[in-house]
């Protein structure tokens, strides 16, 4: 019973000391490092919280990835690995059919025969598709189609079908071409320059025929020309022979036959929207001289 | 062929939609091997739909074929895909045309036909046995236009000993290549060539 007495003594004068030492050391305090050691302190506690939050996912996330592995047979993954590499295939047989459109000529077997796609295009711009569905008999005929009527389709299927059917598709992909180009262009002067115009362009089904009354300045009262351009070659987008009549009041000058002549050689040599882009863009450098 | 459908963004403005394709595609025509990737921009207002290539970069794997470079430029520019297939199948076609009608020259008569250049030559050389002064030279060139017309051009060069040319008062030499020209014209080009080598004295036995 000593002992233990001793022992308590002891103990409760060393708490005595730490008590006394804890005090002192609380008088010691600066208020400054107090707030910094409670700033750090609640710092050690956001981070701890991080951690274990971190923690706990990791253990979630390796969980999930035992019970997925665990369910899934051995059989099931090859089936599966098979599937997909057939319709890995297959979108790779319809990414090279889709491709094939882009060459312009494209086809597939049919029961008859092939049914050939002609695709269009002018200047990047991709247009129509037309097309034609073939029997494969002696003779090779055409069982229907898609190519516009005024579209010489017998004169080049009587040249070339029985003989050089390669050349027979190649000829009248230039023609669908050539007229989906000048249809465009047609398209084009009508929707983006209806302003240089008076009425409405005038022009056959295939194209190959345009008419129109036209200005060059943008803001001008009068229309002074008339314009007429026939494309001869239905294998071309630019016109064979250029009509320019002055129609104009005021007399006949030379600068009005100088632009007339000019005019004559631009619609001969570029595209006919073109043509009147380069006529805005000559306006607006009108306006800007005015204006200075 | 080979296509990889990239990616495809939509944009909506309004009452006009916007979408942006982009096409990835390897292949070949023949052992011409080539690489394209293109966009397609898609418009679809209230009135029309339109489709436009806005960029073509084509990748060609170096070839013998130095003609091909300009036209695969101009291709890109013009953002012209229809025009780079059609043109680059009738070119392949002619330079394999060529390949084998100056091969079947080279075995038919081989100790006067040489191909300077190998099997994909553009230039045959016919040299007459008897008379190894005397040589023919034909350059079969094969020309894309700028519109992507493929045209073949030949033409015909000639050489001759110094002392052959001083007694050649009716220039049957220099008029030659123009000769040629016409020939060309009439028989066409198997029956021209085979014309030229026998006008060598090559095979006849005299």
């Amino acid at each position: 019973t000593a002992g233990t007495l001793n022992l308590g003594l002891g103990v409760l004068a060393h708490l005595e000391r730490l008590e006394t030492q804890t005090n002192r050391s609380r008088k010691n305090l600066d208020p400054q490092t107090e707030t910094a050691e409670s700033a750090l302190e609640a710092k050690i506690h956001k981070l701890r919280c991080l951690r274990d939050k971190l923690r706990a996912e990791v253990k979630e996330r390796q969980a999930r990835v035992k019970a997925s592995t665990a369910s899934v047979e051995p059989d099931q993954t090859l089936e599966v690995n098979e599937q997909e590499a057939v319709e890995g295939k297959q979108e790779n047989m319809k990414a090279i059919l889709q491709a094939y459109r882009f060459t312009g000529l494209s086809g597939k077997l049919t029961s008859r025969g092939v049914c050939v796609c002609i695709s269009t295009a002018f200047e990047g711009n991709l247009l129509g598709s037309y097309f034609v569905d073939l029997v494969i008999q002696k003779p090779l005929r055409i069982h229907h189609h898609s190519i516009p009527v005024f579209i010489p389709l017998e004169e080049i299927s009587a040249k070339y079908l029985q003989t050089n059917i390669q050349h027979f598709l190649f000829c009248l992909c230039e023609h669908l071409n050539a007229y989906a180009g000048r249809k465009y262009q047609a398209d084009q002067l009508q929707s983006d320059f209806a302003g240089f115009l008076a009425g409405p362009l005038r022009r056959n089904s295939l194209c190959n025929l345009l008419s129109f009354t036209y200005k060059v300045e943008p803001h001008g009262q009068s229309f002074p020309f008339c314009a007429r351009l026939l494309y001869k070659d239905l294998t071309t987008t630019l016109p064979t022979d250029v009509t320019i009549t002055y129609q104009g009041t005021d007399a006949l000058s030379t600068s009005w036959e100088e632009q007339r002549v000019c005019h004559e050689n631009l619609f001969l040599t570029k595209p006919l929207h073109q043509v009147f882009t380069s006529f805005t863009r000559k306006g607006e450098k009108l306006d800007m001289s005015l204006v200075s | 062929m080979r296509t990889e459908d990239l990616t495809s963004t939509e944009k909506t403005e309004q009452s006009i939609k916007k979408v942006l394709q982009k096409h990835r595609l390897s292949g070949n025509c023949h052992m011409v091997t080539f690489q394209l990737e293109f966009q397609i921009l898609e418009i679809q207002s209230k009135e029309r739909l339109s489709s436009v290539i806005t960029d073509l970069n084509i990748i060609m794997e170096p070839t013998e074929y130095s003609e091909l470079s300009d036209f695969v430029s101009r291709a890109e520019d013009r953002r012209d895909l229809l025009m780079f297939f059609q043109s680059l199948h009738f070119f392949v076609e002619w330079c394999e045309y060529r390949q084998r009608t100056f091969e079947h020259f080279k075995e038919k008569y081989p100790e006067a036909v040489r191909l300077p250049e190998g099997a994909v030559s553009s230039c045959m050389a016919v040299r007459s046995p008897r008379e190894p002064g005397f040589e023919l030279i034909i350059v079969w060139r094969i020309q894309i236009d700028d519109g992507g017309k493929v045209l073949p051009k030949l033409d015909l060069l000639t050489k001759a000993p110094r002392r052959a040319l001083q007694l050649d008062e009716t220039r049957v030499l220099e008029t030659a290549p123009r000769g040629f020209r016409a020939l060309l014209g009439v028989l066409g080009i198997e029956a021209a060539l085979e014309s030229l080598v026998k006008s060598l004295g090559v095979g006849e036995d005299h």
